[in-house]
């Protein structure tokens, strides 16, 4: 079966997103670290991922959060990017498949919660 | 022994909520992960396998602050590899999709059991685990991982068919497309789902379980099977990193600098890997992954060492 030239390049597009995901990740590691190091805070606490958005948890290590967010979302974006690719293909079979992936996902998500 | 020297005179931490680390001790992160990326670009394997032991025995981390921190590393290698891959045609996203059902089920029930169970249990489980992969790594005459080999031409490598499991690949040699087929479903997927448990559960990537599985058990080429498993690690390290994440095992100040590291790292592997024998670096890597997961069995049974 010949390729789709337009299922090559939405694919390609996909795989720049996740790649600036990615950069835009390590960006965010980074720049945290630098933050923290510089203000000498020498706590490395854990951070929730439900508290993220609490006071008192330092900048830096917001950020750095932020950071490990993103790479955690380069996998689920590609997940959710087959959903719609296939779709467009009209590959119900594996619309379906992918979706039950995404839901999985968003069931650890909750899940972790406890 | 190196491990032994870097250990800290502190007891290991069992409270996860605050660790300190002073710039040394995230400089030390930096080229802990520095390292594993450089080998895990080398010869295939690296990452959670190296990172877990040495976060526990040489920083004294929590194991599963550990693994955490090695699963966020895992997510970011198997994005950026798979980028690599995917848009050759080599990877079966169908394929992979598939058995990610599986997989993330098995992801997510391995973090949950690894909140729930005691450390000492994980790490004794891992303990075995490094062992075994020593031995893998003693049989495996590949010298360097299918996945690591770039295609031969720059175009298309094979592609996947729609609707169904299957698809085709160029052979290196001729550049005529083999087509295959993925049989045995029901196969496929207890071990995917077991392959998702081990990686949510000690950090890695579990590519040792998801490459046979393939291979062996649903005559998939190796080539594309490599590719595939590349593509689906990073996808069953998100489902049991949300769990460590919404548990608070992740320990932002620790995941960085070693993601970071092991971004430097596999970026001068790929570069330099020519520069070094793989064979002898398996067997260094055998015999250091074989000393360590005794040092680490022995941990989880309560002996120190050092």
């Amino acid at each position: 079966m010949a390729e789709d030239t337009l299922d090559v390049r939405a694919h390609r597009i996909v795989q720049r997103l996740l790649l600036a995901g990615l950069i835009a990740a390590f960006a965010f590691l980074l720049a945290g670290m630098i933050i923290d190091l510089v203000r000498g805070s020498s706590a490395a606490p854990a951070v929730r991922l439900f508290d993220l958005a609490r006071a008192g948890v330092h900048l830096g290590d917001r950020v750095m959060a932020i950071g490990v967010l993103l790479l955690a979302l380069t996998p689920a974006v590609r997940v959710l990017s087959l959903v719609v690719l296939w779709a467009v293909e009209r590959d119900w079979r594996f619309v379906t498949v992918a979706v039950v992936v995404a839901v999985t996902l968003a069931i650890s998500l909750l899940l972790g919660r406890g | 022994m190196v491990v032994r020297g870097l250990a800290r005179r502190r007891p290991v931490h069992t409270e996860r909520d605050v660790t300190l680390v002073s710039p040394l001790e995230v400089g030390a992160l930096g080229i802990l992960g520095i390292f594993a990326g450089w080998l895990g670009a080398v010869i295939g394997i690296g990452g959670g396998v190296v990172i877990v032991p040495a976060l526990v025995l040489a920083f004294g981390y929590d194991v599963r602050v550990a693994v955490a921190a090695s699963l966020v590393t895992v997510i970011a290698t198997s994005t950026a590899a798979g980028s690599a891959y995917v848009g050759r045609g080599l990877t079966n996203m169908r394929l992979g999709m598939t058995l990610e059902i599986a997989t993330t089920l098995g992801g997510l029930t391995g973090g949950l059991i690894a909140v729930l169970v005691s450390p000492s249990l994980i790490s004794g489980l891992f303990a075995a685990m490094m062992l075994l992969t020593a031995f893998l790594v003693v049989r495996s005459r590949e010298a360097r991982p299918p996945a690591r080999e770039q295609p031969a031409s720059s175009g298309e490598s094979g592609y996947e068919t729609r609707g169904a499991l299957a698809g085709a690949y160029a052979d290196p040699r001729s550049g005529a497309l083999i087509e295959y087929r993925a049989e045995r479903l029901l196969l496929g997927w207890p071990i995917s789902f077991l392959a998702g448990i081990v990686s949510g559960l000690l950090g890695v990537g579990g590519g040792f379980l998801k490459v046979p599985a393939m291979t062996l058990g649903m005559q998939v080429p190796i080539k594309v099977a490599a590719a595939t498993s590349n593509f689906m690690i990073g996808v069953t390290a998100v489902s049991s990193l949300f769990v460590y994440f919404a548990r608070g095992y992740v320990h932002p100040f620790v995941a960085a600098p070693v993601a970071l590291g092991v971004g430097i790292g596999a970026l001068a592997g790929t570069r330099t890997a020519a520069w070094v024998s793989p064979v002898v670096l398996r067997w260094i890597l055998a015999a250091v992954l074989a000393l360590v997961g005794v040092q680490m069995g022995l941990q989880a049974l309560g002996v120190r060492i050092g």
